[in-house]
């Protein structure tokens, strides 16, 4: 069984303005997925979706088998979520806040709970409302791990904080991955985190999927040519070339982003174009990000 | 035994691992029959997925690089002497590649880059 099926899923919070266009997505048990895009480009929508706090206007989603809509509580048991703009209630004490999840689920796993408490030094009797963006976002980890969920829905979970906490907060993801083999599904503008964290890639661009891949099929399959001006090969032909996936200018070169690893895409390139010693080089993953969302077909 | 990891490198980072395994392997960091640090051990103080690690693990098992008896920790396999220096001269050559790509581009003789070359050992065995 999977751990999570989306299949046809849509949302537009206006009619006719869909920020999900019929996407599908399949996670299978211990994968960890980097959800990558631009802002507004859906993947708030897609965790919320899958957690059962906003419903999906076509197709269906289960979690663990089971429809968010209709077993709601079922559903939240399994899943521990923690997004950038949470907000925890400001009058109550962070211990007071702990008290309340461990209620809520069965399988709180105490110990974790202290271990982590003491990693980020949290004080108990603090008021949520005193701490500092960080430190609420800690509480919130900790409340939303606790029972070892099976699947970890993060939303920017690092957004807006320092590096050393954006690295307990990655550790504490990792340790959770080696002791439970939690399946997570985290969104991030923080490429190097998705490079540590990730096994798989997606990227969602105007309400689809743009790639599902590998981490690894990523780095080997995918490739920048450049194109000085003065040669006169332009972005829109290369656009037509069908493994081309972004072209555009800047400055005297023309950059394009093919879904070939480099030596193919050099001989191949080189064919076609009757050219010698074009330039392909592999990308690290911001570079592709910014490439592909800069100069992708629409 | 401390690894590092580079995200931004641009090479895999279970590439990067393989062959931090491998140079300390060669420079006799490592020797044959030394233990390896567990998966689950290295993932979180290196800040990544255990998968990554296990997945230079299996493939320097693979490659005969280190040996797994079920129950024990993953060794270094037992290499010929011989073996061993040929695996010094490869990690090397990998290095100088890049380096003798510049030196052509740059239209440099071979006998220069080869002096070059001589003069930065030794100034390296003095240091």
């Amino acid at each position: 069984m999977n751990v999570l099926e989306m299949r046809n899923v849509s949302r537009a919070y206006r009619q006719g303005e869909d920020v999900l266009k019929g996407l599908d997505l399949t996670v299978s048990q211990g994968e960890v997925i980097g959800l990558l895009g631009r802002n507004g480009a859906g993947k708030t929508t897609l965790l919320r979706i899958a957690l059962g706090l906003l419903e999906s206007q076509s197709g269906s989603v289960s979690v663990f088998g089971l429809d968010p809509r209709e077993e709601p509580v079922a559903v939240k048991q399994k899943v521990g979520y923690v997004s950038e703009d949470q907000v925890l209630p400001g009058f109550m004490r962070v211990h007071e806040v702990i008290d309340m999840h461990r209620k809520l689920f069965p399988d709180w796993d105490e110990e974790l709970a202290l271990e982590l408490s003491s990693r980020f030094h949290m004080d108990a009797d603090q008021r949520i409302k005193h701490l500092s963006k960080g430190q609420a976002r800690q509480v919130a980890l900790l409340c939303a791990v606790a029972h070892r969920p099976p699947l970890l829905l993060l939303d920017e979970p690092a957004g807006g904080l320092d590096p050393a906490m954006r690295r307990e907060f990655l550790e504490t993801a990792i340790q959770l991955l080696g002791e439970s083999g939690s399946t997570i599904l985290f969104s991030s503008h923080h490429m190097t985190d998705v490079e540590r964290l990730a096994s798989r890639l997606v990227m969602i661009h105007e309400g689809q999927k743009w790639i599902d891949s590998s981490l690894d099929d990523v780095r080997e399959g995918y490739c920048l040519a450049l194109f000085p001006v003065s040669d006169g090969v332009t972005a829109q032909d290369l656009l037509q070339l069908p493994s081309c996936l972004s072209a555009r200018e800047r400055g005297d070169a023309v950059r394009a982003v093919f879904e070939l690893d480099s030596a193919t895409c050099r001989r191949q390139l080189g064919d076609k174009l009757q050219r010698e010693e074009i330039q392909c080089q592999p990308l690290p993953l911001e570079e592709m990000f910014i490439e592909l969302v800069g100069g992708g077909r629409s | 035994m401390i690894f590092v990891v580079d995200p931004h490198s641009g090479v895999p980072l279970f590439q990067q691992l393989m062959e931090q395994v491998k140079l300390a392997i060669a420079a006799g960091r490592l020797q044959p029959g030394d233990a390896l640090p567990s998966v689950r051990s290295l993932a979180v103080p290196l800040g990544v997925n255990p998968m990554t690690i296990s997945k230079a693990y299996n493939l320097l098992q693979r490659e005969g690089i280190l040996d797994h008896r079920p129950g024990k920790p993953l060794v270094v396999a037992a290499i010929a002497e011989d073996q061993l220096g040929a695996r010094r001269l490869s990690q090397l050559e990998k290095a100088l590649r890049p380096a003798a790509a510049l030196a052509s581009q740059l239209a440099i003789e071979p006998d220069e880059a080869v002096a070059l070359y001589r003069r930065l050992l030794s100034a390296t065995k003095e240091s």
